[in-house]
This record gives C-alpha cells, sequence and structure tokens, in this order.
C-alpha cells in the first residue's frame, strides 16, 4: 500500500467515525440541506407541472389543426365561439380524416355540501369517445347524454351523481392527472350536454331575451356564445400538407386555423409567459439560496474542525488527509442531502395540489448543481485548512 | 541506542523577531543550549520571556530568524528552512503534549494513538496493536476503547502522551502539560516523563511554571526577555549565570 492509498484510507475512516460521532448533528444538516432540496424540487417540478398541464389538451387531443373564431387566438389564449355546424364545412375539405366539435369552459357545482370547481371539456360523442382520456377507472362515455368522466382530482368518485344545469350526471370514468392551465379537474361530457348545461338561463334572462327579439334585436349577449363551440378540431390523412388544408380554411374569412405548435407557443408564450417567468425566477432565487446555505453549512463544518486540523498537522498528516477529509464530508453531505430531497419529494408531492413534473433531466441537472456546490464550498473550506498552521493547536 | 555523546536537541545562537510596525519585538534573543539523550529539562521563566517560541523552533513549528537547530547532529533547521518539508522528519523524530490534550473527540484512545502511526503509514492493525501498547505502559488498559470525553483530565493527557510516544521520537517537548491538572496528576505526568527520557534514551523538555515539579528536572533552564538567563540543577541554590 502507497502512502496515497493510507491517507486515503484513513481519511475515510477519520470521516465516518467524525460523522458517527455527531451523527444526530448530521442527520439534521443532511435534512436540512435535503428539504432545500426539495423546494428546489418542487420549484421547477410546479414550472415543468403547469406547463405540461396547460398542453395537456393540446399534446393528448391529437388534432392537426384547431378552426377558431376569425381574427381570435382561443379558444386557450382568448375567447372564441364558431358556429356549430362549422364542423360540416370543414369536413367538406379534401385530405380532412376526422373533425370533431370542442368547448372547454370553468363550472361551479356542488359536491358534498361544498362549492367545486371543474374545466367542463366537451366530447364529441359519438366521433369522440374519449379514447384519449388517461382512464384509471370507470369506463369513458357511453351515451349521448348525462353521463360524464372527471378527473381524480375533482373528489368525485365512480357512481356518484351530480347536478349540472338542470339535469343530473352519473359519473362512469375517473381519469389521472388531467387537468386544465389552472389546476382545475377536467370534467368530460357530450357536447350536446356541455352546451345544454352553459345555455341554462334564469327566467328573467328568457324573459328579457325574448323582449329583445320583440324588439328586432336579436344580438343578446346571454344566449350568442351559448350555443356556439369554441373550435373545430381537424385530424388530417397522413401525409396532408397541414399548410394546403390550413390556407383553404383561411380563405373563408371567417375563421383563423392554428397548427397545435401555434396553440403550444401561443399558451407558453403569450397566455402563461408572465407565471413561467415568475416561476423560473423563484426557482433561480431558491437555487442561489440553496447554493449559499450548502456552502456555510460545508464551510462552517471546515472552520469547525480547524483545531483538530492543526492537530492533524501537527503529528504529520499529509495535506492529502486534509483535504480527502473535508471533501468526503462534504459529498455525504451533498449526496445524503440530494437522496433525502428526493426521497421526501416523491413522498410528498404526489399530495400537492398542482402537479409537480420531476423529469430525470431536471433531476440530473440538479444533482450535478448540488455535487458542484458541495465541491465548490469544500473547496473553499479547503483551502482555509490547509493554510491552519500546525502551532495554531497552541491557540 | 542512540549516541551518548551526541545531544538530542541543540540550539545555536537561536534568536527570534517579530516585527510589529515600526518596532521589533526579540522574542529569543541568542539561545544557545544542549540536551542530551535520557535528559528531562524544564524550561520556566515569566510569560512573554520566550519559552513557547523556544518550544515551536526547537520542534520545526517556526524558523528562527537567526540560528540553527540540530537534532541528534544533524542540521534540520535555520531561517531558510522550509517547515513543510521536514514534516516527516518532525513526524518520525519529535513528539508533542500541550496544556490541552488536543485529542480528537471522535476516536477512542487507542485510535487517538493509533493515527499518529497510520499517519506513518503503518498499517491499520499493527498501529492499533502498538497504540494499545502504549496505553498500557501509561496505566490506560482499562480505557482503551473510551472516547476522550469519557476520560478524566489526566487521563487525556496520559493519551497525548502515549500518541507523542507513538513515533518513538528521540524529543519529547511539552507545553505546560500540568497546567490543567491537580498536584498529584501534574507529578505523576512529570513522573511519566522522567521514565520516558529514561527507558527511550529521549530527551524530554518541558515548559512549565509549575514550581512545584522543578524539584524533579534534571536540569531547569529559565528564559528572560528572550535570553537564557541561567541553567541549574533543581538542588543548587544558585543557578550558573549565562
Amino acid at each position: 500500500m502507497d502512502a496515497g492509498d493510507t491517507s486515503k484510507g484513513i481519511a475515510v475512516n477519520l470521516s465516518f467515525k467524525d460523522i458517527q460521532y455527531r451523527f444526530a448533528r448530521f442527520l439534521l444538516t443532511v435534512a436540512g440541506v435535503g428539504f432545500l432540496v426539495t423546494a428546489s424540487v418542487g420549484m421547477v417540478g410546479l414550472y415543468r407541472g403547469i406547463i405540461a398541464d396547460a398542453l395537456l389538451v393540446i399534446d393528448t387531443i391529437g388534432a392537426d389543426l384547431w378552426v377558431v373564431q376569425g381574427d381570435r387566438q382561443g379558444p386557450f389564449s382568448e375567447g372564441s365561439a364558431v358556429p356549430l355546424d362549422l364542423d360540416a364545412r370543414v369536413e367538406s375539405l379534401g385530405n380532412v380524416y376526422n373533425v370533431r366539435r370542442f368547448r372547454q369552459f370553468s363550472y361551479q357545482f356542488l359536491h358534498n355540501g361544498k362549492q367545486s370547481r371543474a374545466a367542463i371539456t366537451t366530447l364529441d360523442y359519438p366521433k369522440d369517445n374519449g379514447s384519449w382520456l388517461n382512464l384509471v377507472y370507470g369506463r369513458s362515455i357511453g351515451a349521448a347524454h348525462f353521463e360524464v368522466v372527471a378527473d381524480v382530482s375533482s373528489g368525485l368518485h365512480v357512481g356518484e351523481t351530480i347536478h349540472m344545469g338542470k339535469d343530473e350526471y352519473r359519473v362512469v370514468g375517473l381519469t389521472a392527472g388531467m387537468v386544465d392551465a389552472s389546476g382545475d379537474a377536467m370534467m368530460f361530457i357530450t357536447l350536446n350536454d356541455a352546451l345544454a348545461i352553459s345555455s341554462q338561463r334564469t327566467s328573467e334572462e328568457i324573459l328579457l331575451a325574448r323582449n329583445a327579439a320583440q324588439a328586432g334585436n336579436q344580438n343578446s349577449g346571454a344566449s350568442s356564445s351559448a350555443g356556439r363551440i369554441s373550435a373545430v378540431l381537424v385530424s388530417l390523412d397522413a401525409a396532408t400538407d397541414p399548410g394546403t388544408v390550413r390556407d383553404a380554411m383561411m380563405n373563408w374569412g371567417d375563421v383563423n386555423v392554428l397548427t397545435q405548435a401555434d396553440q403550444s407557443d401561443l399558451l407558453l408564450n403569450q397566455r402563461l409567459w408572465r407565471l413561467r417567468l415568475q416561476i423560473l425566477a423563484f426557482t433561480a432565487v431558491l437555487l442561489v439560496v440553496m447554493a449559499i446555505i450548502i456552502s456555510l453549512i460545508i464551510y462552517t463544518m471546515t472552520i469547525e474542525k480547524l483545531h483538530q486540523i492543526a492537530m492533524l498537522k501537527l503529528i504529520g498528516a499529509r495535506n492529502a488527509l486534509i483535504v480527502s477529509m473535508i471533501a468526503q464530508q462534504a459529498a455525504m453531505i451533498g449526496v445524503g442531502g440530494f437522496a433525502f430531497g428526493l426521497l421526501l419529494s416523491n413522498l410528498i408531492f404526489p399530495y400537492f395540489p398542482r402537479r409537480i413534473v420531476m423529469t430525470p433531466e431536471d433531476l440530473g441537472l440538479l444533482f450535478a448543481a448540488v455535487c458542484i456546490v458541495s465541491a465548490g464550498s469544500s473547496l473553499f473550506g479547503i483551502s482555509r485548512a490547509l493554510s491552519v498552521k500546525a502551532q495554531e493547536v497552541l491557540s | 541506542m542512540s549516541d551518548q555523546t551526541v545531544p538530542v536537541l541543540s540550539l545555536r545562537r537561536i534568536a527570534k523577531h517579530y516585527v510589529s510596525g515600526e518596532s521589533v519585538v526579540r522574542a529569543l534573543d541568542g539561545v544557545s543550549l544542549d540536551i542530551m539523550p535520557g535528559e528531562l529539562v524544564g524550561v520556566v521563566g515569566p510569560s512573554g520571556s520566550g519559552k513557547s517560541t523556544m518550544l515551536l523552533i526547537a520542534g520545526l513549528l517556526e524558523t528562527p530568524t537567526e540560528g540553527e537547530v540540530f537534532v541528534s547532529g544533524r542540521l534540520v533547521s535555520s531561517p531558510d528552512a522550509n517547515l513543510d518539508e521536514l514534516r516527516d522528519f518532525r513526524r518520525r523524530n519529535i513528539g508533542f503534549v500541550f496544556q490541552k490534550a488536543n485529542l480528537l473527540p471522535f476516536l477512542t484512545a487507542a485510535e487517538n494513538v493509533a493515527i499518529a502511526l497510520e499517519i506513518d503509514d503503518v498499517p491499520a492493525r499493527a498501529a492499533l496493536a502498538y497504540a494499545t501498547e502504549l496505553l498500557e505502559d501509561v496505566d490506560l488498559s482499562h480505557r482503551i476503547h473510551n472516547l476522550p470525553a469519557r476520560l478524566s483530565g489526566g487521563e487525556q493527557q496520559r493519551v497525548a502522551v502515549a500518541r507523542a510516544l507513538a513515533n518513538d521520537p528521540t524529543l519529547l517537548l511539552a507545553d505546560e502539560p500540568t497546567a490543567a491538572l491537580d498536584a498529584v496528576r501534574g507529578r505523576q505526568v512529570i513522573e511519566q516523563f522522567r521514565a520516558i527520557a529514561r527507558a527511550r534514551e529521549a530527551a524530554v523538555v518541558v515548559v512549565t511554571h509549575d514550581q512545584r515539579a522543578l524539584e524533579m528536572f534534571d536540569r531547569i533552564i529559565e528564559l528572560v526577555d528572550g535570553k537564557l538567563a541561567s541553567i541549574r540543577t533543581p538542588g543548587a541554590l544558585e543557578g550558573q549565570v549565562i
């Protein structure tokens, strides 16, 4: 065994024995770093979750083109209302494989005596039977009326009945992880049911609308959007150029046509731009705080050992031994803290109200950041430790 | 067996000056002395007389501003010496004991002694075995597996002595080793040094303020204002003024 190997062996021994001696303190330090890692994982995951939630429908519904109201960027970035029969016009074009009508709106309903909120999302049944839903319990919509598939985050259960509009709806299936950009659980019902719910009016509204009609004013706002849809979703035949179909529809003059990429861009860079920037800014601040605190912990840990380091130098310890001892403890705190943070994240984030998405790439980058911070701060500690003179043991 | 005619420690015209602003503090000023194998020497003097500075220079922890340090006849330190390069020589030839035991709190008594050997590349098992022997020599065989926190002050100091002896040094330097101990424990430590000096033919230099211990030394060196004021034997009424 050469001198270097011996130094490493002693350093491992010293590091472990020191940790063993102050085990409770080590655990608390690791837990502290772990909580910081958890918070960082949470912020990054929240950012990813908001993006994933926002793009959920766009990415999973399987539409190549979204036909929306003319001069509008709907239906997610801004409002859009197109005629109910627009799908027939779109279907008449060549190279169109499938056409579905789409509408989504927020809705409050009574559940277990409490007001709950959901994003009602339509299925153009029977063309769309919800095969794209992430169904985890029960079944999808199997009838034209009064059936609902809800996300588990709504708190509803299969077999339950809820009152919406003037009717009772039975929950036939549950999805997982299907929420809108605001985090509200999605509830899937047929388009006709959705139109019935959204067109429900009070007696006074009906009276006013009737009076307006008699006075020749047909544009009563209360009813104009109730019988309309937000968009028509178009799936194209394989190998069809979306640009050609899009140009054909744009020539009608009364619609705007957006691709899946356009919708993603509108959501991320317009509707959610401020929120994303804010979360990213908080994440950056949190990462800086994490870096500073981990650095302080490791540096302080080294400073506390200066007297012992002076003693080791006095009895002839080589610098390699001192460096290994500090680096190993910093690594144990960094790696231990990251592992604890990851464990905690997996335990608690599933119970958070918003989705926290932990990707291997993000976790890898965070681990690299923790390693770099630990290594950097241990370098500060090491440079301080190496400047200690053996005679400082007398101080 | 060391050569009885060659001093273990020789200081030749040692001076240590510290510059503070425009003034120069002369911590040591032309000190020369020889300490022979098997000799137990006490160093006394008022605070600031240069006792600890002399110990640091003799222990190769400081370089002198002027003069030379010889250990077992070999010139090891002078004003331009590189102390880092002397680390291995120091580890193998010089042992230290201080007022505080300075034990590593997370190692047992045996491990605290063994670490000095492991640093010198002695395999862990052999180091621990020899450390156990050394602790038995200082009557701590019942405390081998105890952490320092479980030892009394006197026991901790004896572990420090055992650690200082681990590499079988020819020179043992002690700075106020009895200051934190009661009279009985203090006397036991000096007796231990006496036994070490005789059994190992090592030179033991002890800086002390403890007047009760003076009679136990072979010679007493008195420093005043950084200069050697006297060297005397404990029984003598008058010191030999240099």
